[in-house]
């Protein structure tokens, strides 16, 4: 038995130690905002945040995440409230197929809380565990540009963050 | 890609985790960052894995007499940002930054990285490059001794690494770190760190089965003006093998160049 | 309120109704259908690459917990019609489509057995215990090896490797080639790649017993293509028949045809009457998706004094991998080299010839570009070529060669016609800063660094109509697209679209167009796409057709219910038709302050009795179905300039500059069309410079997963400027060019001449890895 706290929410869930936690959000959880693109921990489309660090959750087995807390894309913000950094990906079209969004974003969230990202190449080595095969990232990079050092960035910058 | 079944055992000692390794097949589980995709493509069955993270006081950083104690599952990002690390070895410091990516470093462990022992990951060769003694549950062990071939170490079965410690350098050392890699974060097709301090020291990364000091080059450099004939003899004294993202002769060249350019670096920086 | 007042909505920087979904986790991709007693499907795949399959043993996978069943070759044999990629075309073997291998398998990776089971963890448990016992039947790797006869054949039936073989001709190339002053050739080598998109496919099949219906929900760009191929497969009536794509997490021509494992799902869920769920792993995904580019050109331009061209020949070679695909056929991306060959120039003399041979590879299918990445990286590099052995520049080479304004029509050497459109506009528009630059790569080399200049103009067709198959001879009609948009009781508005949109944002970019031209607002419109339900034909998404298809349908479809609209409104005001305008959502009396709502006529007209005279309430429909055909197509024409920057000592390349300058006629929305290019050129760059799928000379597979099947990332992909060059459109009823697949075709043959002027050394072979620069730039030391 594992207890995890998700976006605030409290679970507990017997499951099998070789559970992936990318297959425990989404299958136990229903948690589907969170994709697979490869288990083989490059592609990125997983990351979660779990205790405030973005991790693959392909790369992680649901019993380590034991008594953690962990952020999803779910987390972030609604359709009807978008937080900034989604907001900023719509304005910037910052996503096309949407498939790894979930992961970038997440992985934005962190970058954005650990990082000053005073360039451009800071941004693009930060998002560089992410892949993308729609944008040419050029949108992704503008909409995170768009975002630092607002207000709204840094431990805050989820919105919805508990 | 799902990974076979297995037992899981998240010991809150030490002992409790030597005691469960103890099981055939058992293997640790740290940050899991080379072991899951293993799994996940099923190249490895393990009956047991012992998850050795939930162990209290493994992850300081500490001073260890002008240098740093380091406790294995200190993670990746914690290195990097380690003001501590970034003072008394800026070269390591260099060299965390190239480590794959911000997830992956988040999660990994430097005593993951370093027993699981990739040829080409940055941490083993900073180990060598570094003179590390490599603290485990049963002795001490130099790092230059760690490895006895690709992806294997001399640890027993039931030893778990958990601290790495890095001896002082003389004030003024100077440092050069060079990797060259497909991609931003990508294992690299060669890298070479150098100090030059008391000694020169250079290691070569992803040339030969494990990282390895180039004595023969080191015992040519006497000042800058050697310089290209050490990258020369660094070329040399390597041998990588090729693969599908470099040929064997490409990584030697590769080495000889990132030596000189390490050399360049260190030595402007000696003080 | 007059018709000048409207708001603009046709290129607008609209934000994607797509988008708030999506961001917030909220999309549904066919992984996320979950539905009750589903099963999972792992298969057993070929570790060979040619064998016989001699045995195959599932009694201990079958005694595995969880499983439910297995199935191999001979025991689906039979329980479905057999389906082929049949084409008009002379010389042509069209392989069958294997559902699982029986008899033979053909590449590393074809299913011999599927395991059914209660999650996808315990079927893969028992996949591992399936044994296979193979004969191997001989290494059919090597298309060169394969094009001759004599080696061991992948399909006994067909005689030959050579499943395709097609020539052109235009003139005498040879009298022009024998006589010219200067000729310059090459064989040029272009490795293939993998779409690689970042959600893998999957299918989840859900048949109905008690209907006898079966519903599936696919990663397909061809919804309408796979309905119509599964009806002849199922025997199941297309009333019974719902093939929907949910969200789709890219495309780019992988999910572009049928696959084995999507008939497979809908044959098992029928026999098991339980809904059945396969995903494909990465792993599987670059073992089996379709791959493409892979081509050996043999080519050769002549030219005169003047750098004017006279003649050009090709020969090419496709590796095709081991079957035909359904419904594009092997001849697709092979015969598009040679057709699309000549490029936007005057090329009077021309011979070409174009083999796809089969190998035992994964089998190739459509990637972004289709064949014409390959086109323009030859032409272009011989251009170049040419140029410096005239010691022109590059860019006036082009100019002397390039269709004038007054040149259109103009049909090209291997018969395609080029409309109306800015070829020589996008040429000088990309150039605005050429000698700007050349004078920073001149500065750069003269400190020792090796910068280069590239440029590259290519010219494609897109929306095509019915009179052009997107493969040579196929007889499934992509030309045409129907729309159906109708205003229900509430006043809303509802367009039932044939396209798949996956990425490229069409329920955003239809809807603008339906709300500028019915007068609503963009928010007013839901497009339904992706779903053969609510049409009676569609195809869905590719080559570039879309947006002038289903745009072309939405605006014919639209007026056509504006005008529906309009009677019904006039009825109302009692006005004349004439004098009445809908926009925003309102129908006006124009110049007066009399207006009414859509849904307060949609209220009055379907629900309140009594507000219409019977006779002309049986006359007002507020709904159309219309079909929109370009008949031909429209030319979509690019050109591009990069400037790398290559290290002289590790080989690694930079990208310190890169524009695109597109006709894509009138832009519907511009952030969409530059995500677009943005999309495609990282694409390009990535068969450029990285992407290679590498087979050992026994046919494995050595880039199974996304490590070793390099893509690039935030850093390797630089900054670009996209300038939009918006050349009216005659004969086309939006005015919109496809340009979808542009930013692909282009880059690897700008890259290559960029790289190729660094280095000072012809670029023939892509992806120039920085192993082949150090290849190529040390061959004759050490």
């Amino acid at each position: 038995m594992i207890a995890v706290v998700v976006n605030g929410v409290s679970y507990e869930r017997a499951v099998e130690p070789r559970m992936l936690l990318a297959d425990f959000l989404r299958y136990e959880l229903g948690l589907t905002g969170t994709h697979v693109g490869c288990e083989q921990g490059v592609c990125g489309a997983c990351t979660v945040i779990m205790n405030g660090d973005s991790v693959r959750a392909c790369l992680c087995f649901a019993v380590q995440a034991d008594g953690a807390e962990i952020e999803t894309v779910e987390g972030l913000g609604t359709v009807d409230d978008l937080n900034p950094l989604q907001q900023a990906f719509q304005e910037h079209h910052a996503l096309q197929c949407g498939f790894c969004t979930p992961g970038m974003l997440m992985t934005g969230v962190d970058l954005l809380r650990k990082y000053p990202l005073a360039t451009d190449r800071e941004i693009r080595e930060g998002l560089s565990g992410n892949l993308c095969r729609c944008t040419g990232y050029e949108h992704i990079v503008r909409a995170i540009r768009s975002v630092v050092g607002r207000s709204v960035v840094g431990r805050s910058v989820a919105g919805h963050e508990r | 890609m799902k990974p076979p079944a297995f037992e899981y055992l998240a010991p809150r000692t030490l002992e409790q985790a030597v005691a469960a390794l103890g099981a055939e097949d058992a293997k640790i589980l740290a940050g899991g960052q080379s072991l899951v995709p293993m799994l996940n493509f099923r190249l490895l069955a393990p009956s047991l894995l012992v998850d050795i993270t939930r162990i209290p006081g493994l992850d300081n950083v500490d001073d260890w007499d002008g240098g740093l104690r380091i406790g294995a599952l200190t993670r990746h990002h914690a290195l990097e940002t380690s003001p501590l690390v970034r003072d008394r070895f800026p070269v390591l410091h260099a060299a965390m930054a190239e480590v794959a990516h911000l997830a992956i470093r988040n999660r990994g462990t430097i005593g993951g990285s370093l027993c699981h022992g990739d040829p080409a990951a940055e941490l083993p060769g900073m180990a060598v490059l570094l003179d590390a003694q490599l603290q485990t549950t049963q002795r001490t062990i130099p790092a230059a001794e760690f490895y006895d071939g690709t992806l294997s170490t001399v640890l027993g079965a039931d030893e778990i690494l958990t601290d790495i410690m890095l001896p002082a350098l003389p004030p003024g050392t100077g440092w050069g770190f060079e990797e060259f890699a497909r991609r931003s974060g990508d294992f690299a097709l060669a890298a070479v760190g150098v100090l030059i301090g008391g000694e020169v020291r250079i290691v070569a990364i992803g040339a030969n089965e494990k990282p390895i000091r180039l004595l023969n080059a080191e015992a040519l450099f006497n000042d800058a003006s050697d310089i290209d004939a050490v990258a020369e003899a660094a070329g040399k004294e390597v041998s990588p093998e090729g693969d599908l993202h470099g040929s064997a002769e490409y990584r030697r060249h590769l080495v000889k160049v990132l030596t000189r350019r390490a050399l360049r670096a260190a030595w402007e920086r000696t003080s | 309120m007059n018709v000048d007042a409207r708001p603009k909505i046709i290129g607008a920087a609209v934000q994607r109704r797509e988008d708030p979904r999506l961001l917030t986790g909220q999309g549904r991709f066919v992984d996320d259908i979950n539905l009750p007693r589903m099963l999972h499907i792992a298969f057993c795949r070929s570790d060979h690459a040619h064998a016989r399959v001699l045995e195959v043993d599932v009694a201990a996978a079958a005694a595995m917990p969880g499983v439910v069943a297995i199935f191999t070759g001979a025991d689906v044999l039979g329980t479905f019609n057999p389906i082929r990629a049949t084409s008009r075309m002379a010389d042509y073997y069209a392989t069958e489509l294997p559902v699982l291998a029986h008899d033979k398998v053909r590449y590393v990776g074809e299913a011999v057995a599927a395991v059914v089971a209660e999650s996808r963890y315990l079927a893969e448990d028992a996949a591992e215990c399936i044994a296979v016992s193979y004969e191997p039947l001989g290494h059919a790797v090597d298309v060169q090896a394969n094009a001759e006869p004599g080696g061991p054949l992948l399909h006994e039936d067909a005689g030959t490797n050579v499943i395709v073989s097609r020539s052109f001709q235009r003139g005498d190339a040879d009298g022009a080639m024998a006589d010219a002053a200067v000729r310059v050739g090459a064989t040029f080598r272009m490795h293939r790649k993998t779409p690689a998109a970042m959600e893998n496919r999957g299918y989840v099949a859900d048949y109905d017993p008690g209907r006898r219906a079966l519903t599936l929900h696919s990663t397909t760009q061809v919804p309408g293509i796979v309905r119509d191929a599964l009806e002849e497969m199922l025997e199941i009536p297309g009333n019974r028949l719902h093939v929907m794509a949910p969200d789709m997490g890219g495309g780019f021509g992988g999910k572009a045809s049928l696959y084995p494992e999507e008939a497979l799902v809908c044959l098992l869920s029928r026999r098991l009457g339980r809904p059945v769920k396969w995903l494909s792993d990465r792993l599987e995904d670059l073992l089996t998706t379709t791959q493409a580019f892979d081509e050996i050109v043999e080519a050769e331009l002549a030219c005169d004094e003047g750098g004017h061209i006279l003649g050009l020949r090709a020969d090419c070679l496709g590796d095709v991998g081991a079957y035909s695909v359904y419904p594009w056929t092997a001849a697709m991306e092979p015969v598009q080299v040679v057709s699309f060959l000549p490029g936007p120039y005057r090329v009077s003399n021309y011979r070409a010839r174009a083999r796809a041979v089969a190998t035992s590879k994964a089998p190739t299918g459509a990637y972004r570009g289709v064949g014409r990445p390959i086109s323009a990286f030859v032409m272009e590099r011989l251009m170049d070529m040419a140029a410096a052995k005239l010691g022109l520049d590059p860019l006036e080479m082009r100019r002397r060669n390039m269709v004038r304004a007054d040149e259109f029509p103009y049909k090209s050497a291997s018969g395609i016609v080029w409309d109306k459109c800015g070829f020589m506009e996008c040429l000088e528009s990309v150039t605005a800063d050429y000698d700007a630059l050349r004078r920073q790569q001149a500065a750069a080399r003269a400190e020792g660094r090796w910068v280069g200049l590239g440029l590259a103009s290519y010219a494609e067709l897109t929306g095509l109509g019915s009179r052009i198959a997107v493969a040579p001879g196929m007889p499934v009609n992509t030309g045409t697209e129907t729309a159906t948009i109708r205003i229900d009781s509430t006043g809303a508005v509802t367009a039932h679209f044939g396209i798949a949109s996956h990425g490229q944002g069409l329920e955003t970019t239809l809807a603008q167009v339906i709300a500028e031209e019915l007068g609503v607002r963009v928010e007013d419109v839901e497009v339904i796409h992706g779903s053969t339900q609510g049409l009676a034909h569609g195809t869905g998404t590719f080559a570039s057709r879309s947006s002038v298809l289903a745009g072309g349908a939405a605006i014919i479809t639209a007026r056509a219910v504006r005008e529906q609209v309009l009677k019904a409104a006039a009825h109302m005001f009692e006005a004349d038709a004439g004098d009445l305008d809908a926009a925003g959502g309102e129908i006006f009396v124009t110049g007066t302050d009399r207006s009414m709502s859509f849904r307060q006529l949609a209220k009055a007209l379907y629900s309140e009795m009594g507000r219409f005279p019977k006779a002309l309430r049986e006359q007002i429909e507020l709904q159309a179905t219309r079909m929109y055909d370009p008949y031909f197509g429209t030319t979509s024409p690019a050109s591009h300039l990069a400037m790398v920057e290559v290290d002289p000592e590790t080989y690694g390349v930079t990208i310190l500059h890169y524009g695109v300058a597109d006709d894509c006629g009138r832009v519907i929305n511009p952030l969409i069309v530059d995500g677009q290019v943005h999309g495609g050129v990282a694409q390009g760059i990535g068969a450029a410079l990285m992407e290679e799928v590498v087979h050992d000379g026994a046919g494995q597979i050595l880039t199974a997963s996304l490590m070793d099947y390099v893509l690039p990332t935030a850093v390797e992909i630089p900054s670009m400027s996209v300038h939009h060059v918006e050349e009216f459109l005659p004969d086309n009823v939006g005015g919109f060019r496809g340009m979808g697949e542009g930013g692909t075709i282009g880059a690897p043959a700008a890259l290559a001449n960029a790289v190729s002027d660094a280095v000072g050394e012809d670029i023939n072979v892509l992806p120039m890895t920085p192993e082949r620069l150090y290849c190529l730039l040390n061959r004759d030391e050490e």
